[in-house]
């Protein structure tokens, strides 16, 4: 058997897919000790490439440029972010945490002026533009328009809420309506599809980690996991039954 | 009658457990046996959009690369990836990879270290192609690469300045790409290079990404703001397929080594699991409802 890194990578790769499927069969220890070393490792990684990728050249790179080294220039008007983001972690105080909604207004503040513009373009003047009719092209591409045209207006119409739905209103948004169960029932067709992805991704590298190159990781593991979970699920049964008892 | 009607109803009462076996047991067996069933893949619309306009493009023309996807969507994106870079090496393209996801880095080298090992193409780092690594923020990134790239990166991954690096130079914002290509599993992804970059600045942009995002992305493609996209793994698959079949009909060019075998992708294989999962989650679903209103019935 080769202990190299990556053999460790590996059985670890594996007994931590093994364990995430066990919830499938029901909650337990396996499953969430994967849960939390995913939680823990994510942070961690998110944390430290996040300091290293963008903090340290992109903020300190410009306050301290001959140390940092970053190819940035010194630039004081930086410091107003490095303010920001100290007041950001003065949540954590009780007396100071007051200082951490100046950073959240000014987040707000830009995000809502860069998005008004974006969106106002991007998503309404060239989508509206888009559904205009075309009749320089052939008639499935006309009959398409049309039912693109019929679909946005009676979806739109189903959101006006301003009028009761009764009448030529109601009748054009319950057709609104089997537009969004079409649109609604795409996505999950989409999702199903997506997560049947994961899924044959995960149980290809399964079935790759269960040759002898790889030491067998995936029987191994799979029959030891198996044969605790048995245990532990004796032990549960017995120790409820137990508990019931003492109660009565 | 009635006997169809019970079995109806008891399969309405399936453990939830026996549907989960069935499930992997569907996407187990084609994997083991690939032979046992082949489906063929038809090439889609918004995949052959995508095929002809990087097909387009000519010799050291530049694509801007973006790796919006990690771990947990691997399976999906990845054949993308390497079929997207197999294709503009192909041609010769210089391609500028940023990673605006942190796992995208390493999503990207993984890429980028398959395809050099494929011994395919004759690849230099810094000459064919390039990565400036991760930064976070998402769509101020992404404005940033718009407006002055100089302004987000200064080094590339190997923490090279950028000044020093040849393939840097006259590459001052996104204009000065031929062509975005936005491999995305969530946000930051498709839309907002579409909102904050490519709609403002008129460049092209196409997008790769996961098959929950294709429906919200589709508005895009439609209004022609993305030019087509590969959507999940049967994309993948189908423009596998087109470059596969694009290198193997292509005369022996001074971008490619001679003599190297070209393999067929991994989504391709993954198809037949795919489509055999599929039918079964239909059957599921058209036993479910015939129970539920069987059962619904018998309540009244």
């Amino acid at each position: 058997m080769n202990f190299s890194i990556e053999m460790i990578g590996v059985w670890f790769a594996v007994l931590l897919t093994l364990s995430i499927f066990s919830y499938l069969y029901g909650d337990n220890p396996f499953y969430k000790s994967a849960e939390h070393i995913f939680v823990g490792v994510s942070a961690g990684y998110i944390f430290a490439i996040t300091f290293w990728d963008t903090i340290w050249p992109n903020l300190f790179g410009r306050l301290f440029p001959s140390y940092v080294q970053a190819g940035f220039k010194f630039d004081i008007i930086y410091i107003i972010p490095l303010l920001l983001g100290i007041f950001m972690l003065l949540r954590l105080s009780k007396k100071y945490s007051w200082l951490s909604r100046i950073s959240i207004a000014y987040i707000v503040g830009m995000a809502a002026g860069l998005k008004f513009y974006v969106f106002l373009n991007s998503n309404l003047i060239i989508q509206i533009k888009s559904s205009m009719l075309d009749f320089n092209t052939d008639i499935i591409g006309i009959i398409n328009q049309i039912i693109i045209l019929i679909g946005v207006i009676s979806g739109l119409v189903y959101f006006f809420f301003s009028k009761e739905h009764k009448g030529t209103i109601g009748k054009i948004s319950k057709v609104g309506i089997y537009f969004l169960m079409i649109k609604f029932g795409a996505s999950f067709g989409f999702a199903v599809m997506g997560r049947v992805s994961l899924l044959i991704g995960r149980f290809e590298e399964l079935i790759k980690y269960s040759s002898k190159e790889y030491s067998y990781s995936t029987p191994i593991i799979l029959i030891s996991m198996v044969i605790i979970l048995t245990i532990w699920s004796v032990k549960e049964t017995k120790n409820d039954k137990l508990k019931q008892i003492n109660k009565r | 009658m009635f006997n169809i009607k019970n079995i109806f109803i008891k399969l309405g009462q399936l453990d939830r457990r026996l549907i989960y076996l069935l499930v992997s047991l569907s996407v187990l067996i084609p994997l083991l046996n690939p032979n046992l069933l082949q489906l063929p893949t038809k090439t889609t619309k918004n995949t052959q959009i995508v095929f002809d306009s990087l097909n387009d493009l000519k010799e050291n023309d530049k694509v801007l690369l973006s790796f919006e996807y990690g771990a947990s969507t691997k399976p999906e994106i990845h054949p993308m990836s390497i079929a997207i870079l197999n294709h503009l090496f192909s041609k010769g393209i210089k391609v500028y990879i940023v990673s605006l996801w942190p796992e995208g880095v390493m999503m990207a080298a993984d890429a980028i270290n398959e395809i050099v090992d494929s011994n395919l193409f004759k690849v230099e780092y810094g000459i064919d192609y390039i990565n400036l690594g991760y930064k976070q923020g998402g769509p101020v990134v992404i404005r940033g690469i718009a407006t002055n790239i100089g302004s987000v990166f200064t080094q590339d991954v190997h923490l090279t300045l950028l000044d020093e690096i040849p393939m840097m130079n006259n590459i001052k914002d996104v204009r000065d790409f031929d062509f975005v290509f936005d491999l995305s599993a969530g946000f930051p992804g498709n839309a907002e290079w579409v909102q904050y970059a490519c709609d403002e600045y008129k460049i092209p942009l196409s997008s790769g990404c996961t098959s929950i995002m294709v429906t919200d992305a589709i508005p895009y493609v439609e209004s022609g703001q993305l030019k087509g996209i590969i959507a999940g793994m049967p994309g993948a698959a189908e423009y596998e397929n087109l470059v596969y079949d694009y290198l193997n009909n292509l005369e022996y060019n001074k971008f490619m080594n001679k003599n190297v075998d070209i393999k067929p992708g991994k989504a391709t294989s993954r198809m037949s699991a795919q489509s055999i999962t599929h039918l079964l989650m239909v059957l599921f679903i058209i036993f479910g409802n015939i129970s539920y209103y069987l059962t619904r019935k018998k309540n009244n």
